[in-house]
C-alpha cells in the first residue's frame, strides 16, 4: 500500500498543514522529521519514506484520528535495506 | 593503500526495524574495514531503542564507530544510550576520535553530533536573546571539539563523522527555509582546519549525496533515505606525497 486517501471535502488551510507537520514530528508514536506535507488540489499529501510498514500504518491512523474531516493522501514508501551493488572510489 | 569505509545514518531503530539491516550487514567483513554510523540511531533516544541498535549493528566482525543525532537526545537518556552501545562494542564519538589500523594504514575518525545555525551569509549569529546566543555557542563549541579531534590525530587518513551537515551542497532537495536546522558552516570550517580526506553526515533525509567543503574535502550525506540501501561503501585511497587533485568514481561492488 503506497497511497491511501480518506477524509472529508473541505480544503486544508496553512494552519492545518503546520499542525500535521508538527504531529508527524512531535507525536511519540511517529517522531518523523523527514516527511513532507504539501497541498494538492483540495487535499493534503503526506510523502516520504519510513523504516517499517508498521510506522506507515501508524502515521495514517493517527493523522486520520486527529483530523477526521480532512482529505488526506498518504504516499509513504519503505526505505530499502539491500547491500550496495557499487562502491565509490575516492582518490 | 586503500581503506574501505561503510557508512549509514538515520536508521531510527526500534523493535519494528530489527532484522531489516542484518542480511546486508552480514556481508560487511567482505566489503568494508569499518562501519560508521552518522547519528539518529534511534527514534526517541531511549535505552530500549539503543538495545535494538546494539542487536542490529553489534558483532559485525568489523569495528563500528558512531556519533549520536538529535533523535538520540530526545528522551534525555544519552548516557544510558551510550553505555548500551559501547557494551555492544560500538564506539561513540562526541567531540573525540579513534584511530583504527588496517594492513598498516592508520584510519583516523573524528566525530561529533554537530548542530545547526546555517551557512555562510545566511546563518544565525551569537547575538540578541540568551536562547539565540546559546544556540550558536552550542554549535561553535561542538565545531571546536571536532576541529581539535581532527587535528590531534596521528594517522594516515582522516575522516570526519557528524550527524548535522557541514556544507549546504548535500542539502539540495531540502526546503531552503530549514537549512539552518540541518547544519552549520562552522562544522565545515572545523573539517577544513585539518587535512581531512572525507566528511560523512546524515540528518537531511531529502538531501543529496555529494558535496565539497570550501577547502576541497569531499562530503557525503549517508542518511538512509538518501542512499536507499543498507549502507554505502567508499574506497578511500591514502594520499600520496607529490600527487595533487582528487578523483571520485563509482565502480561495481567487488571491483576496485
Amino acid at each position: 500500500m503506497n497511497e491511501r486517501t480518506r477524509g472529508g471535502t473541505e480544503p486544508p488551510d496553512d494552519y492545518l498543514e503546520a499542525a500535521i507537520q508538527r504531529l508527524l514530528t512531535e507525536h511519540t508514536a511517529i517522531a518523523e522529521q523527514g516527511l513532507t506535507v504539501t497541498r494538492r488540489d483540495h487535499s493534503l499529501v503526506v510523502c516520504g519514506e519510513v523504516e517499517s510498514a508498521q510506522r506507515r500504518e501508524e502515521i495514517l491512523r493517527l493523522v486520520l484520528e486527529r483530523f477526521p474531516h480532512l482529505p488526506v493522501t498518504v504516499d509513504i514508501g519503505l526505505i530499502r535495506t539491500q547491500a550496495p551493488s557499487e562502491v565509490e572510489e575516492l582518490r | 593503500m586503500v581503506i574501505r569505509i561503510a557508512a549509514v545514518g538515520d536508521v531510527h531503530m526500534d523493535r519494528d526495524v530489527l532484522g531489516r539491516f542484518r542480511p546486508a550487514l552480514e556481508e560487511l567483513p567482505d566489503r568494508a574495514d569499518v562501519l560508521l554510523l552518522a547519528g539518529d540511531l534511534t527514534r526517541h533516544g531511549t535505552e530500549s531503542e539503543a538495545r535494538c541498535v546494539a542487536t542490529e549493528f553489534g558483532n559485525l566482525g568489523v569495528p563500528v564507530v558512531a556519533v549520536l543525532g538529535n533523535h538520540d537526545y530526545h528522551c534525555d537518556e544519552v548516557p544510558r544510550v551510550i553505555r548500551v552501545l559501547e557494551d555492544a562494542g560500538i564506539v561513540v564519538l562526541e567531540g573525540t576520535n579513534l584511530v583504527v589500523e588496517r594492513d598498516g594504514t592508520r584510519l583516523g575518525i573524528a566525530g561529533a553530533k554537530g548542530f545547526g545555525g546555517g551557512f555562510a551569509g545566511r546563518c544565525a549569529s551569537e547575538f540578541g536573546e540568551p536562547e539565540m546566543k546559546a544556540f550558536i555557542r552550542t554549535t561553535q563549541a561542538i565545531a571546536d571539539q571536532l576541529g581539535e579531534a581532527l587535528r590531534e590525530m596521528d594517522c594516515d587518513v582522516r575522516v570526519a563523522l557528524t550527524h548535522y551537515a557541514p556544507v549546504p551542497d548535500t542539502l539540495a532537495g531540502e526546503p531552503l527555509e530549514i537549512y539552518p536546522f540541518l547544519g552549520s558552516y562552522l562544522l565545515g570550517q572545523a573539517i577544513d582546519s585539518a587535512p581531512t580526506e572525507l566528511a560523512l553526515h546524515g540528518h537531511a533525509h531529502a538531501g543529496s549525496e555529494r558535496g565539497t567543503t570550501p577547502g576541497g574535502v569531499r562530503v557525503r550525506n549517508v542518511a538512509h533515505p538518501v542512499i536507499k540501501q543498507a549502507y554505502s561503501v567508499f574506497h578511500l585511497h591514502a594520499p600520496q606525497a607529490g600527487r595533487s587533485g582528487k578523483v571520485s568514481a563509482i565502480t561495481r561492488s567487488g571491483s576496485s
